[in-house]
This record gives structure tokens, sequence and C-alpha cells, in this order.
């Protein structure tokens, strides 16, 4: 059990564990239709590039 | 709650704005602003202080910085330590903000969130009130918000960022820009429910919307008794989907736009009826005399879009530049960020009826005239809209002026300008003494009249006044 000093609301933790779960299944799809794409494409490596630092405002 | 103070050898007053964290409190101690961390927080403070956070955002002008201090604490019971922040030149408050402030207070602690949690670290709270613009740019100032990250754990500031910021913003770009004036009602935040009923019904549409306001309203209804424990245990959320969420917020917000059009003056300074020669020589005029008077504060009360602040600004004074138009506030703070303008803070302020003190026992957040009083107050082109438009007698203007400052420079509109005779189209004029002798007579029971000067080519005076 966490110490929390504001209440966070239940909704408000179910939203975000929705969106989790959510986020769960479209990276699944996601993965899922790489695997197919590549196996189409097997002559061809595929490099995946990430862009990570960002910028405010 | 927090207990009140004890008081050491040295006098210290607390203050209203932070007795709900238990994490630590402000307080002053002759004159100069502290911050009391408690051993309740000693663990997070070391972390921030030594994961190279604190460090990062400081450098990014993200987060106000400090010294640790050796004055005697507040409250030696819950004392670990005691800091001493830099200082903000005036505390202002959401409902006092126009669009693009608001929205950059909201990019920014999502910037702080996403560098946090990199970190190890997460925002325990995301309340608007925690952003000021010290030096232009909206930055955190309380360094008391963050918390150790539990891998697993959902944000749990969350709503209280949507409450804040995403439901104002919305009510702001989708329905109307005047809408931000709810955070003046609710001090916790636009309360979600209602958010979603004013928003128009297609911002459904919006995914981010959809999601974050119109659900999560929905659930906050169905699930208001339901065990947070029973809802945390059901599901984990990990850190990559935590920073999605965070990434995700930031593109909701970043697409809000709202474009300064239509409102009553943001063309002021290209239709109004004065020659260039009259303006030129009133920038004369306000430069010379507060040269003069060398102040170190300055409201400029009814500023427009902020061209008399910006001559003011120019004697290295901190200008606090305020209009009851929130199209001019927002293009005054658009200018502030193009040319980083460090000492002119833009706000959206109703003359009439200024910022009350709210929240706890009226104590939380204070009045706008609790903030002052200023060295300097600059109105122009102010007197005749609380005279005429708003029925105001002179005397009563005058006490409102000399409740904010020491100086005064303030211009007289008769009605012969055109401006005036607008205000009196279509309604019986009631003013009889609206003469520029009534209002010397008004102003000088008050205050000293130092100069007075005719603006070239216009039926204008200006006055340098100092209070009695």
């Amino acid at each position: 059990m966490i110490w929390l000093y504001l209440d966070p609301g239940s909704g408000s933790f179910l939203v975000q564990l929705l969106i989790a779960s959510a986020a769960g299944v479209v990276i699944f799809i996601g993965a899922s239709w790489r695997k197919i794409a590549r196996w189409f494409r097997k002559n061809k490596s595929e490099e995946e590039s990430s862009d990570d630092e960002d910028s405010n405002d | 709650m927090k207990k009140n103070p004890v008081t050491t050898k040295t006098q210290t007053t607390d203050l209203g704005s932070s007795f709900r964290d238990p994490s630590g409190f402000l307080f002053i101690c002759e004159g100069i602003l502290y911050r009391q961390v408690n051993q309740a927080y000693r663990e997070e403070y070391s972390r921030l202080m030594e994961s190279g956070l604190y460090e990062k955002l400081v450098k990014s002008g993200l987060l106000i910085a400090h010294t640790e201090s050796t004055i005697q604490p507040a409250d030696a019971t819950l004392y670990y330590k005691v800091i001493c922040p830099e200082r903000v030149p005036f505390i202002s408050y959401p409902y006092e903000w126009s669009f693009g402030q608001l929205k950059d207070a909201a990019l920014v602690t999502l910037s702080i969130q996403k560098r946090a949690l990199k970190l190890g670290m997460s925002l325990k709270d995301a309340s608007a009130y925690n952003i000021q613009f010290p030096k232009g740019k909206a930055m955190l100032i309380d360094m008391l918000s963050f918390e150790q990250y539990q891998e697993g754990e959902p944000w749990v500031a969350y709503r209280q960022f949507c409450q804040h910021f995403l439901a104002p913003l919305a009510l702001m770009a989708y329905r109307d820009v005047r809408l931000n004036q709810l955070l003046r009602i609710y001090i916790d935040g636009v309360p979600l429910d209602l958010a979603s009923k004013l928003l128009p019904w297609r911002t459904r549409w919006n995914l981010g919307l959809a999601t974050h306001i119109h659900l999560h309203a929905s659930l906050q209804k169905r699930h208001a008794h339901s065990d947070l424990n029973v809802v945390r245990s059901a599901q984990k959320m990990s850190k990559e989907v935590f920073l999605n969420l965070v990434e995700n917020l930031r593109t909701t917000i970043r697409k809000m736009k709202w474009k300064p059009a239509g409102t009553e003056w943001a063309d002021y300074y290209k239709s109004n009826n004065y020659k260039d020669n009259a303006f030129e020589h009133k920038e004369i005029l306000v430069g010379d005399w507060l040269k003069k008077i060398n102040p170190r504060t300055i409201w400029d009360l009814g500023a427009n879009t902020g061209f008399f602040s910006r001559v003011a600004g120019q004697t290295g004074a901190y200008v606090v530049s305020a209009d009851i138009d929130p199209a001019a506030a927002e293009l005054n703070y658009q200018k502030v960020k193009q040319d980083d303008e460090q000492n002119l803070l833009p706000l959206v302020l109703d003359l009439t009826n200024p910022s009350p003190p709210i929240g706890w026992m009226n104590r939380e957040r204070d009045s706008f005239l609790q903030r002052g009083p200023v060295d300097a107050v600059l109105a122009l082109a102010l007197v005749h809209h609380l005279a005429i438009s708003n029925n105001v007698p002179f005397s009563r203007v005058a006490d409102f002026f000399t409740s904010c400052g020491e100086w005064l420079i303030v211009e007289f509109v008769p009605k012969s300008d055109s401006q005036v005779e607008r205000l009196l189209r279509n309604r019986k004029d009631i003013f009889d003494e609206y003469t520029r002798e009534g209002f010397e007579k008004a102003l000088g029971e008050k205050y000293a009249i130092l100069s007075s000067s005719a603006i070239r080519d216009s039926e204008r005076w200006l006055y340098l006044m100092r209070r009695k």
C-alpha cells in the first residue's frame, strides 16, 4: 500500500489502466504486423529507429 | 493539515498557500521567503538532488533554483532542511493567464514529468499554482512536488493535471477563451464532468480529449466509490506506457490553438484616434518620468498589448502588464516569448472586479491588491473606462490607485475625445464631474501632482503624481 497525499481517484486510475491495456493491444498488433511484414520481405533487413530526446515547448 | 509553526528566535510567518502537502511549507522570515523541507520528505529530497534531476531541470529553466539555508526552522519538530528558493517577483494565478501562458505551463509540467520519469522520479502533484513566470517563461516553483517513481503504478497527479490544465485549455480552445475564469471558482481545477458537458460534442472525435476528459469523467462518476487498491491490483502500467501517456497529453495540448482575433482591444493601437505624434510624445513623457522616479516594480493597468509596459521595462523595473482583454494579453505574452523579455508579466485582469482572495479561509490565493503595493502604477487610457463605462467616481478611482502603489502616471481623456464620445454615444451623460478640473481636484486630494503635460496633437493630458 502506497501512501498518497492527494486522492488520485479510482476513475482516474482506471482511465490510465485502460489506456495501458489499449496500448498493450496496439503494441501487440503492431508487433504482429511487423512480423508478418518481415515474413513477406525476408530478404530485406530492416532497422528500427527511435527518437528519444524531447524538446521543450 | 499542518500545525501552526512554532516560532523560534526570529519571527516567522507561515503562508496560507502551502498547508496541504506534508512534505514541507513556505514561511517568511525578515522579508525573505523560505521553504521548510520536513523529515517526511527527506528521502525524496535527497533523490531529487542526487539523481541529477534537480540540476538538469534548473539548467533547462524548468525548475526554480534554491540554496540550502542555515536559518532556524519554522517548525523544529518536523524539520529536515530549510531552503531558500530564488525569488519570484510576482505570483500570478492560472485564472489570470492568457491561453498561451496556461498552455506553456501545461507543457512545462509534462516536460518535467518526462525528465523525472527517466531518472526514477515522478510528479506527485501537477497543480497549475506550482507554475510561475519569474523570468517570462513558465517554470516549476515547488521542488517538493517529486516522489520516487514506483514501477507499474499509474500517475497519481493525472486527475489534477487534467483538471488544472487539460480541461480549461480545451474549454478555451474549443468553446470560449473566457472559460478559464472557471479556475477562479474551482480552486482544484475544472471538474471533468463539467468540462465534458461544456465542451462541443465534436471534441469526442479528438482521441486525447475523448479519453482524458470525456471517458475520464464518466469513469470518475461510475467509480466514485470503488476501492483504489482493487483497481490498482487489476492491472499494472509499465514505464513505457506511462511515458506514452505523458507524450499523448503533450500532443493533445500542443494541437490546441487559440488565435487572438475579434476581441475588443487587440487592434486598438492601429485603430485609435490619436496621431503618431501624440503617441510618441506620450512615450517620451512616460519614459522620462519613470527614469526620474526609478521604480523597482510597476503595474501597468489597462496595458493592452504592453507597448508602454515595455517603455517602463527599460528602466529595469519588473512590470506586471495587465489587461481585461484575453487577446491583448495573449499577444503581449507571445512577444515576451519571442523577444525573451525577462522583466515583463502579461496578465488578464478585470480591474472592475480584480482577482479576489480564494481558497481555504480565503487565504490560499491572494487577491490582486494583496500582491501589491508596487512602486509605480501606469494608468494610460484607462480612467475613462473606469469612470464612464463602469460609473466609478474619480475619488474612488483615486482610492484604487493609492492602494496599488506610491507613484502614479495617469492619462486623462476628455469627453471631446472620440474614445470617450464612443462610450457616451448610447447613454445619458450623467458625468458632470468628468472634466479635467474635476479629475485634478479629485485626484489632488490623495496625490501631489508633480508634473502634468498636454499630450501633443491630442486633447489628452498626462500626469505624474505621488501619493500624499
